[in-house]
């Protein structure tokens, strides 16, 4: 369970003999048991292959040169092109796109994050009235109809039309489970921690912002990567609320990079690798713990 | 729980942070959510400054008219296409790998994070991928058709780009339900698999009696995870297909091309009708996510 999953290729993985394991103490036949695990491991490197391929792909068409691609468009590169990296990053404006796309996702995750204490915090504990009502509205949260029309109207009616305030402001508000995934870890923190610290003086503020947090850090992240997921991957809304080319987020870059290279499939691929890239990276670090957080969201949602 | 909200002294604190939080919230997501109904009875437009009328039902019937009809019902029917392939595929091939990477296996951890991999790489990179794969004039799909003397214009073609969207969704979602599915058989006690061997249960019999009573739960949350998601899903269908592609206009799609037009244009009416159209979906939601519940529900009782 604690193996970093970048260590081994998808070869390997294949070609692994099936002595691996824990041998089964079960009272199936050792040459089937065998024949089984060999199988599992023919259908576990297809599915590697099958993730892996498409990206793999993607890095070798960005590595060819134009020519190459339209000579030779699925073989291996021949004569890798780096030239392609550079050209993309300054004839799409990435630089600035990513930086849009990080800012959004940042705050935008983070304001909803810290809305969803502000909100389940005192619901879980009965700190406002009607609690159970409160945690029933959390609830339908997960529920919402489309919305474009009625976000788009509000943002144009509140001068908030092509702003990246506006655009935040939707975003971190588009809390999802995070209330309840909060809510229900603080069921599991006892109620004598608040009597304790209201006991040494601490006021609410501070518990609220300081000492709750460090008690309930994995919920709060769990919600913040979920929300920050969702803002990262979002075309249609900033399609819809930003007019100006300079506030679109690298979602909307890359789409609109591949309206004008239609068919530069080699400088697409580049552009596509610069946006992928530092996802890639980031999920190399935190794999484990994006993929626990997925989880425990979707499984409270 | 009566007299526990004294525990911090002054009340009002915690009622001002509350509030704060629950302000933003209803502003920008509830008063939107609420607002869609009352939008859909009026023709307000997409500029700022034109008067709005009341037009009571007159989106619904627009809806259901005998000229946008056959759009529609086009429309809703690609989405029932869409939604039932999607969470039937996903949900049974997550199923199958969780079992598969449940085994003691080398590599399992990387066949788990490679899987889960799409839900990072997000639509918009998705998109373009597959684009690339299947690029009519020389992708490897392409070139693996042509072998068998075919071509084809992929998601260009009418009649093959409903199955290939459907197949980008399936692969960049069965991730996350793998995951669930994983979290799930790792939670059945290993003592009943023992027990059951006692018994001298066959393989068979324990993923019978065993598992599948046991990972219920799991199929439910999957499930519903998957029919809401995809019922009002239309990103990733956006990124590969456009806007405007009659094989693949789904209601979601429709909402934003009756309300924004698209990039590319299309037959926009008044944004009321758009969301006449989102509120028509959001019942439809509302209606088959709450009939799969029931029904799982029960089978997890009966299992």
């Amino acid at each position: 369970m604690s193996t970093l999953p970048v260590t081994a290729v998808p070869t390997g993985a294949g070609t692994a003999t099936p002595t691996s394991g824990r041998p089964a103490a079960e009272s199936v036949g050792a040459p089937r048991r065998i024949g089984l695990t060999a199988v599992s491991y023919a259908v576990m490197a297809l599915v590697i292959v099958i993730y892996l391929y498409p990206l793999l792909f993607l890095v070798n068409t960005a590595l060819k040169s134009n020519n190459e691609f339209l000579l030779n468009p699925t073989g291996i590169v021949q004569s890798p092109q780096f030239s392609n990296f550079v050209q993309a990053w300054q004839q799409g404006n990435f630089a600035s796109y990513m930086l849009n796309s990080v800012l959004y996702t940042f705050v935008a995750a983070a304001m909803g994050t810290v809305m969803s204490l502000m909100i389940a915090v005192p619901v879980a504990r009965g700190y406002v009235k009607h609690p159970k009502i409160w945690m029933g509205l959390f609830a339908s949260m997960l529920f919402l109809p489309n919305t474009l029309v009625t976000v788009f109207q509000l943002a144009l009616r509140l001068n908030l039309y092509d702003t990246p305030i506006g655009y935040i402001l939707i975003m971190a508000s588009g809390v999802g489970v995070g209330p309840l995934l909060i809510a229900g870890y603080l069921n599991s923190i006892p109620r004598e921690i608040d009597e304790a610290a209201a006991m040494d003086g601490c006021g609410y503020l501070r518990y609220l912002f300081t000492f709750l947090p460090k008690l309930m850090m994995p919920v709060l992240s769990t919600a913040f990567i979920l929300q920050a997921i969702g803002v990262w991957n979002d075309i249609i809304l900033a399609t819809i609320l930003f007019s100006s080319q300079e506030h679109w987020p690298v979602t909307l870059g890359l789409f609109n990079f591949k309206g004008t290279y239609t068919s530069e499939w080699s400088l697409l691929s580049a552009a596509t690798m610069i946006v992928a890239a530092p996802l890639l990276l980031v999920y190399l670090f935190l794999q484990r713990y994006l993929v626990a957080s997925v989880v425990g969201g979707a499984v409270k949602g | 729980m009566s007299n526990s909200y004294i525990v911090f002294g002054r009340r009002w604190t915690a009622q001002l942070t509350f509030a704060i939080g629950m302000a933003l919230i209803v502003v920008f997501s509830l008063i939107p959510a609420v607002g869609i109904v009352v939008i859909s009875f009026t023709d307000i437009r997409s500029l700022p400054f034109l008067p709005v009328r009341w037009v009571g039902l007159e989106n619904y019937r627009t809806f259901f008219s005998s000229a946008q009809l056959a759009y529609n019902v086009a429309a809703l029917q690609n989405t029932f296409v869409f939604a039932f392939a999607v969470t039937v595929f996903q949900n049974l091939i997550a199923l199958l790998i969780a079992v598969l990477l449940n085994q003691r296996l080398k590599g399992r951890n990387f066949a788990r994070a490679v899987v889960f991999l799409p839900t990072i790489l997000g639509v918009t990179v998705i998109g373009l991928i597959f684009s690339l794969i299947f690029n009519p004039s020389a992708g490897p799909a392409a070139q693996l058709w042509s072998m068998f003397g075919a071509s084809s214009a992929f998601f260009g073609d009418p009649s093959l780009a409903m199955t290939l969207v459907i197949l980008v969704q399936v692969w960049s979602g069965i991730g996350v339900a793998v995951v669930i599915y994983l979290a799930g058989l790792q939670a059945i006690p290993q003592e009943l698999y023992e027990v059951a061997d006692i018994d001298g249960a066959t393989g068979g019999q324990k993923l019978r009696h065993v598992t599948i009573p046991l990972l219920a739960p799991s199929v439910t949350a999957n499930t519903l995870l998957c029919i809401i998601g995809a019922l009002q899903s239309y990103q990733l269908i956006y990124v590969l297909t456009g806007p405007i592609n009659p094989a693949t206009q789904v209601l979601s799609l429709a909402i934003f091309t009756q309300g924004f037009g698209g990039p590319q244009g299309g037959a926009v009416q008044s944004q009321g009708y758009a969301a006449a159209i989102a509120v028509v979906q959001f019942i439809i939601v509302a209606i088959i996510s709450l009939a799969t519940l029931a029904y799982l529900r029960r089978r997890e009782t009966a299992l």
